[in-house]
């Protein structure tokens, strides 16, 4: 048997799962964003042309709700990373001792996004959550009632996102420590013994160092946080006022609750196609030809 | 040999083709959590009398509407009763067995008129109630009990203290028990809450005021900027707006935030469904404590908005028989459920046989709040979650920032569900 054809022949299997299992549900999504097709009578479609983009597009729900979405992952990737890298630049000076902390820094990671969306909305919410009493106590606010965490709609789409950096900064942290291991030691050394302070180590030699790293982090968590969906929903249905709605919550909504498969085939669709395009430029930005590493 | 062959081939055909004619042995009822065990000890009972099985599949609450609604649109569904929230019967009207039938004088005369209002859609009756919940008046006993607040509050309004019955005494109650208890100079207990991430007990205010129906009337009209609703919203956000009686944030305060607060003993009262009576923490500052009241009546009486649950049978079910007589018999013994945690049910008669036993102190609240002329449910439109996302519940949260003008937020409101119902 030719090598090649052996080659499909392994391959054959999972390309069959990736064909079954996501580019027909891709494909079918894309067809359904041509017509009105209702949820619980899927049969009868009215082809609509490009009629459900020009709904979207012209939409200033759907434009707010897609600046909200940028919003609240730049914010959580910014404090995600910033936290991450700072604790696993501590796991790294503690050495082999770290080990334990690593490992209860880590737990935030086995708990469910639903059950740690509840658990934060009762820490935030104000007159009953602890938070606001923690810092009553510190006297930083006046009372409990003081910061509406989730009823001011100035800031609630910052406070739904405390969950998710809660519950991902330790995936970051623990990446970007097996990234600060394999840095070469003899490079570091040669840095120090040019006088290189602890600081422009970390600016000169380590961060380009872990750029790779860095990158798959955005990626990974960058598109993970633009599709949240049960933090927020959990938290605050993407009230009030739809100032925490996402786009992953208007495609819910329209999809399951109002049944409008074709205007939500049609968000997704668009949504699908920014994911791929920002993956892309990460990409290449950082494994481009012109990059070294 | 080959016709025996033939005629045994067929006879097996029509057998299998005939199969869900056969009486089952087991049916399967797709329900929430809560209304499993309502329905579990009545399930039981049917057992025994008829030999049928009742499997339930309990899922969460928004499990509910989402398998039925994939099964409805595949065609089949391994479901032969389905337990719904009156919010989806409109959806799922066209997708139900109509339960005519079920409906003798006798159940009819049973059950509250708001509920046989919503066990109807389009003339087709789709549910039967099996059980049914409305919002009533939760208050502190001790506190109301008190002669020192007593003594102050006749001194300050001029009347007696008691669990209020109207609107005036409901605003004089929340405004006199937001104290400050400990001399700090601001309140540690408010008269009640307001909820803004649900629209329910500011639509009972609607029906209370005397609108002919919650944001649509009868005819499918948008009449939400109806003076009734205005005058609802004026006295919903005036509690919080211009009285001060409830705590800030209140855009956000859903029932469970509303819930904690009560237990905490932050507020002195609170408007809730009547089920969470028999559910006071023990370990609650309030235990022991609570009081209930009938809802509070506006110009047009006592009115609340109810929330029943109805057992429809799927249009694809495979034992239909069966299911109907299932329903028939968990309607029939509605009271076999009280038992459990929910202490939930659908018939007068049901309700009538426990209202006297100690712990059941807020059944003739309830059963007075759901029967009231002015009770209605909401509009069975399949529109209607939309409507109260979209715009329902955005116009009452930007209420609730006391700086928006009533009558615009209600006119814009009105704008978005035209064009939702468009």
């Amino acid at each position: 048997m030719p090598q090649s054809r052996f080659a499909m022949l392994m391959m054959a299997p999972a390309m069959l799962f990736l064909g079954v299992m996501v580019a027909y549900p891709i494909l079918l999504l894309i067809d359904n964003s041509f017509y009105h097709v209702e949820l619980l009578k899927p049969a009868v479609r009215t082809w609509l042309g490009l009629d459900n983009y020009i709904k979207v597009l012209t939409s200033e729900r759907l434009e707010d709700a897609a600046l909200r979405t940028l919003r609240y992952t730049v914010f959580a990737l910014f404090f995600e990373l910033v936290f991450g890298v700072m604790a696993a630049l501590l796991f790294d000076a503690l050495g082999a001792a770290s080990r334990w902390h690593r490992t209860v820094f880590a737990l935030p990671l086995m708990v469910s996004p639903i059950v740690a969306g509840i658990l934060w909305r009762f820490l935030l919410i104000d007159q009953v959550g602890i938070i606001n009493y923690g810092l009553a106590a510190l006297h930083i606010i006046a009372d409990p009632g003081a910061v509406s965490w989730l009823g001011n709609q100035d800031i609630v789409l910052y406070a739904v996102s405390f969950p998710d950096i809660w519950l991902t900064t330790s995936f970051v942290a623990l990446v970007v420590f097996a990234g600060l291991q394999n840095i070469p030691r003899d490079v570091l050394d040669a840095a120090r013994i040019d006088g290189a302070n602890a600081f422009q180590r970390f600016i000169l030699v380590r961060l380009p160092l872990l750029r790779p790293v860095i990158a798959v982090v955005l990626i990974v968590r960058g598109v993970d946080a633009a599709k949240t969906f049960d933090l927020i929903w959990i938290q605050t249905e993407g009230g009030p006022n739809f100032q925490s709605e996402v786009l992953s919550m208007n495609i819910y909504q329209r999809m399951i609750r109002y049944g409008d498969v074709g205007q939500a085939s049609a968000t997704a669709t668009l949504f699908l196609a920014a994911m791929v395009i920002l993956a892309v430029l990460a990409y290449r930005f950082t494994w481009g030809k012109n990059r070294d590493a | 040999m080959q016709s025996k062959s033939l005629l045994g081939a067929s006879a097996l055909a029509l057998l299998l083709a005939a199969g869900p004619a056969f009486a089952a042995d087991t049916i399967n009822v797709l329900v929430e959590a809560g209304g499993e065990s309502l329905q579990k000890p009545i399930a039981e009972q049917f057992t025994k009398d008829t030999g049928i099985n009742v499997n339930f599949v309990v899922v969460p609450y928004a499990g509910v509407y989402d398998k039925l609604s994939a099964e409805f649109a595949a065609g089949a569904s391994n479901y032969d009763v389905a337990t719904v929230d009156v919010i989806w019967m409109a959806k799922f009207a066209d997708f139900a067995e109509p339960l005519d039938a079920l409906f003798t004088d006798n159940v009819k005369a049973d059950l509250a008129p708001a509920l046989l209002a919503d066990s109807q859609v389009k003339g087709k009756w789709v549910g039967m109630p099996e059980w049914a919940n409305a919002e009533i008046l939760f208050y502190r006993k001790d506190l109301f009990a008190d002669p020192k607040q007593q003594a102050a509050f006749k001194a300050k309004y001029g009347y007696d203290l008691l669990p209020p019955a109207n609107w005036k005494q409901f605003e004089d109650a929340a405004a006199f028990f937001t104290q400050d208890t400990n001399g700090d100079g601001k309140p540690d207990l408010y008269g009640t809450d307001v909820l803004g991430a649900n629209p329910e007990e500011w639509m009972a205010e609607v029906l209370q005021a005397g609108s002919p129906g919650v944001v649509l009337d009868d005819k499918g009209n948008v009449i939400i900027d109806n003076a009734a609703h205005l005058k609802a919203l004026q006295f919903y956000t005036d509690i919080l707006c211009k009285d001060h009686a409830a705590p800030e944030g209140a855009a956000q305060v859903d029932w469970g935030a509303a819930q904690n607060m009560f237990y905490q003993g932050q507020t002195a009262m609170m408007k809730f469904w009547a089920h969470a009576y028999r559910q006071s923490p023990a370990d609650s500052v309030v235990a022991g404590k609570i009081g209930a009241a009938p809802m509070i009546a506006g110009d047009a009486g006592i009115a609340a908005i109810p929330g029943p649950w109805y057992n429809i049978v799927p249009t694809t079910s495979q034992h239909k028989d069966e299911a109907k007589q299932f329903v028939a018999y968990a309607i029939a013994h509605n009271a076999l459920g009280i038992a459990a945690p929910l202490g939930l049910a659908a018939s007068n008669a049901a309700y009538a046989s426990y209202e006297d036993k100690p712990g059941y102190e807020h059944f003739k609240p309830l059963i007075q709040t759901l029967a009231a002329p002015a009770t209605k449910g909401r509009p069975l439109v399949p529109q209607w979650q939309e409507i109260v996302d979209q715009a329902v519940t955005p116009m009452l949260q930007q209420a609730l920032t006391c700086k928006a003008d009533l009558p615009t937020l209600l006119k814009n409101a009105k704008a978005t569900i035209q064009g939702i119902l468009q």
